[in-house]
């Protein structure tokens, strides 16, 4: 149980935004732009969501966190925003047009304000536990991982300025506030229960955002591409879109990002290693937004990236552990083919947040109608008042910025409706 | 005036070291991100270089690298934000024209276009940014010192 | 020379232990400069911060110099500590010597100290040397002019006046409505359009914070966020209005395909946007339709998707199979663009109406057959492999939005850019309704085509970054920065050295600079609102006369003297 500090807040024009995403911040931004109060609720240790683990973005090829940085760094140094880290809305109730929200928030067991970034307790602590937060946090910080530490208080004895406080236990915030943001976004889904993707039978079937890390240029190889196997080169790399998405067995929708993103990954690797043959299969290649098409095309013709139309029937690992089959139709031939590839990346996967989390509608968490999927229910127009990002439709930066934005614009006016 | 002479004098005595020196400029977000970056992973890397830090690349002027390499400087690098990349609207890409006439130009009239080493959008995370720095001291080790007499006072203005 | 206080920090050991302190104190003792040299364990935690200013209020002393970590780390922190107990920003100097030198020469402590020692002394030349920008501001219109009244402008203008700021709208056409009047009903829902479109129109038409004026025409735009003049006819009327902000929601324009699919050739080749006009006159009777998707759009000329027409297309294919369950209805496309999980939704519930879909490649379009009017299309199944003839009595061709004639000549007037397909351009990629010009929004199909669900959530989202500005009764130049904190500085010319070669204006990438004539010559005038102090002038200005007062060029002459 969590001893709780209860910190009564009446902020009586206070807006409770649920997710620090591109969304949750933009929307914060605007908010407290406007004058309004925010309190920015995100689970992770630091701002960002889903946008911070991406190497670059499109269609500009810019690194992703270097406009994340600048946004996130303003968030945190605006007077009206409060900020809460390491936490995630355990209540949310609804009473006469007011919210009343109860707040956990994980400890900060290294101080943010105090910590240095020296490292001293890296080195001293014997189980690991601590590493580096966000690497382009400003100011940067140490994050304990409260599932290896072993509570020995070592670092907290080496920290100079005593930042460190192991002790700290969880703490309910309670808020009031008028208005709630929902910015949750998205995870990535399970795969193994379609068997045909072989999720997780072979170090070289991963997922899109697996897949991003490992050969970002900022991640665990510095950009190489290598095998996660054996760490050599791979001669060739599949992408599967449309991976349990578009799917009535698990995802009917289409994710909207994937094509792209999918576009994007294979256009980097054949810029990094040009020997690397890259083969997206697709069902359709949605490239719908500003400049999108042309990307796509830059990507086939300029630097080859080769397309399939097929969605695979099987993917598995080739008997020696050497290389992984793929079987498939291409749609466009007629003819099916197994071929053999030395690596796959499975996209499409990705789904609401609040549906993998299944907090339920209750009568403590007053979350708004969602559909089977997860995606609020968007009949009406009122839900663009409330929600924005991957949790109200499948959406990328671009839309989900506009969608906070105006989610942002929506409270307002509710606000001075209600004067 | 005395300060500058006894400066430049100064100058004189230290580039009789065998190490070449580097001046960095770099732009704020680019550049320094990934020399802080490396500083953070505490990458080890030759002492010689200085960074001067800039809002853009496109604030270096000409006549500032030329100045360095008139001192005495052995190289100058510019590390700006990709094309497409730069928060002032591609004020970048103008710069980076301009950049690679001065290095043309720097060949021509002998000093050496290797002494300028361009870097836009290539040094960001602390594994270029100590590739590049690391590449350019061996490269610029196989290339005599430059004579600090040559124009103590910059060539432009 | 400047009286300047040095502040080394230690950083509890993280530097001095790389670092010799006392070479360092030793070697600024002898700077006369230096009037005193402090070394504290560290600089950035709150206590720390007071203790540094009383010391330089002790010591009477001009400029700070710290020595510390990155700025990029936590090095901000006591500068800006020290600005919020009164220190001017410009006579402050952050030198790293931790990530930039002490833990990246761990291994060379001769090499490590000698480089404190350099930076320590480009960070006091720099001191001596850096001067401040000037600043001006402008007391801000609280109104807004939105140019358009499609729906995205008009949800714009709705939200706006709801939050209490007077609305100007300007408008083409004679009514307000935009392409919105010129649709039937909406995907998904199948609603009328009419009925999405007339509270808006009710509520300009009532609303006393709205003004709309009609058949109007811009002359010219000028000034800058706060201020902008546009002049413009309206009703035959010349007229000038003021405003802190401009919003673009100009949409964009219908495309007409003549000479494809003969289009304009033979009857019963038709656009979307001709089928939507049958549809507002009543429902027609036509047995067999046939939908061409992609008529002008991902080619050579417009090598984008229009985002709109595959929706569209579903919506009228559905309508008509419903009107009519005995007609049969085929789309021809070259893959359906219905991303996310509602138009996914909708491809599906096309897919069980009985349309069917045959997808064609770019090289292998169908084509039409008929004489004087059409008969049949003839297309390249390429998912089957086979040719099929489909006889037909209409064929709809899915056209692009294209941009309007005249968004080049609004993008000059306003300052900002056209893309490559002639839609005007955002920042990417964060933000994508503003534009390089601070107080100049686009949204709508002005910026990229949209549906009018879309449009209008971007009507409203520009009124909320429009919200930010016009709540302000001034606004500061120097807080139009791109970046977290005020802008760098401004550049400044020195008008007796200026020749009026105009380097400037050409560079200046957010036309912050203009040639002023002024006692008979030409000289350049600097327009701080505009600039982002980016020092693109600095560097084509012929003779220096143009500077960054923060980074001026005696400043980074010293600055490289002192490097080594």
């Amino acid at each position: 149980m969590a001893d709780s500090e209860c910190i009564h807040n009446r902020g009586k024009d206070a807006v409770l935004v649920i997710g620090g995403g591109v969304a949750g911040i933009t929307a914060s931004l605007d908010l407290a732009d406007a004058g309004q109060s925010v309190h920015l609720v995100e689970s992770n240790s630091h701002l960002g969501g889903q946008v911070s683990k991406l190497d670059k973005l499109y269609p500009t090829d810019h690194c992703a966190f270097c406009p994340l940085w600048t946004d996130i760094k303003k968030c945190m140094e605006h007077p009206l925003i409060t900020v809460h880290t390491l936490s995630h809305v355990k209540e949310l109730k609804k009473e006469s047009g007011e919210y009343s929200a109860v707040i956990l928030k994980n400890p900060h067991y290294i101080d943010e304000k105090k910590c240095v970034f020296c490292g001293r307790c890296v080195e001293e602590c014997p189980a690991s536990a601590i590493h580096s937060g966000w690497e382009h946090a400003c100011p940067p910080s140490f994050v304990i991982d409260d599932t290896t530490c072993t509570k020995c208080g070592d670092c907290a004895e080496v920290c100079p300025t005593g930042a460190i406080n192991i002790e700290l236990k969880e703490e309910e915030i309670n808020l009031h506030v008028n208005d709630v943001i929902w910015a949750t976004g998205f995870k990535e889904a399970d795969l193994s229960h379609l068997k045909e993707y072989g999720s997780g039978t072979h170090p070289d079937i991963m997922t899109s955002m697996e897949f991003e890390n490992w050969t970002a240029e900022g991640g665990i190889n510095k950009g190489e591409i290598v095998k996660r196997s054996n760490h050599s080169v791979p001669q060739n790399i599949a992408f599967i879109q449309c991976a349990g998405a578009r799917d009535l067995r698990m995802i009917p929708s289409c994710s909207a990002v994937c094509c792209m993103h999918a576009l994007k990954q294979a256009g980097w690797i054949k810029r990094r290693n040009r020997t690397i043959d890259c083969y997206i299969f697709y069902t359709d290649l949605r490239t719908v937004g500003r400049d999108y098409y042309r990307y796509a095309l830059r990507e086939f013709e300029g630097t080859e990236v080769k397309l399939i139309r097929g969605r695979p029937g099987l993917i598995h690992p080739l008997p020696d552990g050497d290389g992984i089959a793929v079987q498939f139709e291409n749609t466009m031939t007629r003819k099916r083919e197994i071929r053999k590839f030395d690596m796959v990346v499975l996209n499409g996967n990705i789904q609401p947040s609040l549906i993998q989390s299944r907090p339920g509608r209750t009568e403590k968490m007053a979350i708004p109608p969602m559909d089977k999927e997860g995606f609020f229910n968007t009949e009406s127009d009122e839900t663009s008042n409330f929600a924005c990002g991957f949790g109200l439709e499948p959406a990328d930066v671009a839309e989900s910025v506009i969608q906070a934005s105006a989610a942002a614009m929506g409270v307002l006016n509710k606000e001075s409706d209600q004067r | 005036m005395g300060v500058l002479e006894s400066r430049t004098q100064i100058i004189v005595r230290e580039v009789k070291m065998n190490q070449p020196g580097i001046l960095v400029f770099a732009c704020k977000w680019c550049g320094l991100i990934g020399a802080d970056a490396a500083g953070k992973k505490r990458v080890s890397l030759p002492a010689r270089f200085r960074v001067i830090s800039v809002e853009c690349a496109a604030l270096v002027e000409t006549d500032a690298i030329l100045r360095a390499l008139a001192g005495g400087i052995d190289g100058v690098a510019v590390l700006g934000c990709h094309i497409g990349g730069c928060r002032y609207t591609n004020a970048n890409h103008a710069s980076i024209k301009r950049f690679e006439l001065l290095k043309d130009l720097l060949d021509t009239t002998g000093i050496g276009g290797k002494r300028l080493l361009l870097s836009f959008g290539t040094a960001h995370e602390y594994h270029q940014f100590e590739e590049i720095i690391k590449n350019f001291f061996d490269e610029l080790a196989v290339l005599p010192p430059l004579d600090p007499w040559l124009s103590p006072f910059g060539v432009v203005s | 020379m400047a009286n300047i206080v040095v502040f080394l920090c230690r950083c509890f050991g993280e530097i001095d232990n790389t670092i010799d302190f006392d070479l360092l104190r030793k070697e600024l003792s002898k700077d006369t400069s230096v009037s005193s040299l402090s070394i504290v364990d560290s600089l950035c935690l709150e206590t720390d911060i007071e203790k540094a200013a009383f010391k330089i209020n002790e010591s009477k002393a001009d400029r700070v110099l710290i020595a510390a970590c990155s700025i990029l780390s936590r090095g901000n922190l006591p500068v800006n500590g020290l600005i919020k107990e009164g220190m001017e920003r410009h006579k402050i100097g952050l030198v790293d010597i931790r990530e930039g030198c002490a833990w990246i020469h761990n291994n060379d402590s001769d090499g490590a100290v000698k480089k404190a020692k350099d930076l320590l002394n480009m960070g006091i030349s720099a001191l001596q040397h850096k001067e401040k920008s000037e600043d001006m501001s402008v007391t801000v219109h609280p109104d807004a002019l939105i140019i358009g009244a499609g729906p995205a402008g008009l949800a714009a203008a709705a939200s706006l006046a709801k939050t209490g700021f007077k609305v100007n709208i300007l408008e083409r056409a004679n009514a307000p409505g935009g392409m919105l009047r010129l649709i039937s009903q909406l995907y998904p829902t199948g609603e009328d359009a009419a009925n999405k479109l007339n509270p808006y129109i009710d509520e300009v038409e009532n609303n006393p914070l709205i003004t709309l004026y009609p058949q109007s025409k811009i002359v010219s735009i000028e000034g800058y966020v706060g201020n902008f003049t546009v002049q413009f006819a309206s009703q035959g009327k010349d007229n000038s209005i003021q405003s802190g902000i401009i919003i673009i929601a100009t949409g964009a324009k219908i495309f007409f395909p003549t000479g494809l699919y003969r289009y304009g050739e033979i009857r019963n080749v038709i656009t979307q946007m001709e089928i939507e006009r049958q549809f507002l006159k009543g429902s027609f009777d036509v047995k067999k339709t046939v939908f061409i998707q992609c008529a002008g759009a991902r080619n050579e000329e417009r090598p984008y998707c229009s985002t709109i027409c595959c929706p569209a297309s579903l919506k009228n294919a559905m309508r008509l199979a419903e009107e009519d369950p005995g007609s049969e209805v085929f789309i021809l496309h070259r893959g359906i663009m219905t991303p996310g999980n509602v138009l996914e939704k909708y491809y599906r519930d096309a897919l069980s109406r009985g349309i069917q879909f045959i997808r064609f490649e770019e090289e292998r379009p169908p084509r039409i057959m008929g004489d004087d009017h059409v008969e049949s299309v003839e297309v390249y199944d390429a998912v089957n492999g086979i040719t099929r003839k489909i006889e037909t009595d209409l064929v709809v061709l899915s056209t692009p939005l294209v941009p309007n004639d005249d968004n080049a000549r609004l993008a000059q007037m306003l300052g900002i850019e056209v893309d490559r397909y002639g839609f005007l351009s955002e920042i990417y990629p964060m933000h994508p309704l503003e534009t390089k010009m601070d107080g100049v929004l686009i949204c709508g199909s002005a910026r990229w085509p949209v549906a009018s669900d879309q449009a209008i959530l971007q009507g409203k989202a520009a009124a909320m970054k429009a919200v930010s500005y016009l709540r302000q009764s001034e606004i500061a130049a120097s807080t139009l920065s791109r970046v977290p904190g005020p802008k760098s500085g401004h550049a400044r010319v020195v008008p007796d050295f200026c020749t009026g070669c105009g380097n400037c204006v050409a560079a200046c990438p957010f036309d912050a600079c203009h040639l002023e004539k002024t006692k008979g010559r030409y000289i350049s005038k600097v327009d701080m609102m505009r600039c982002k102090a980016c020092g693109n002038c600095v560097s084509v200005c012929p003779n220096g006369s143009m500077q960054i007062p923060e980074h001026n060029y005696r400043m980074v002459g010293e600055m490289i003297k002192w490097a080594f």
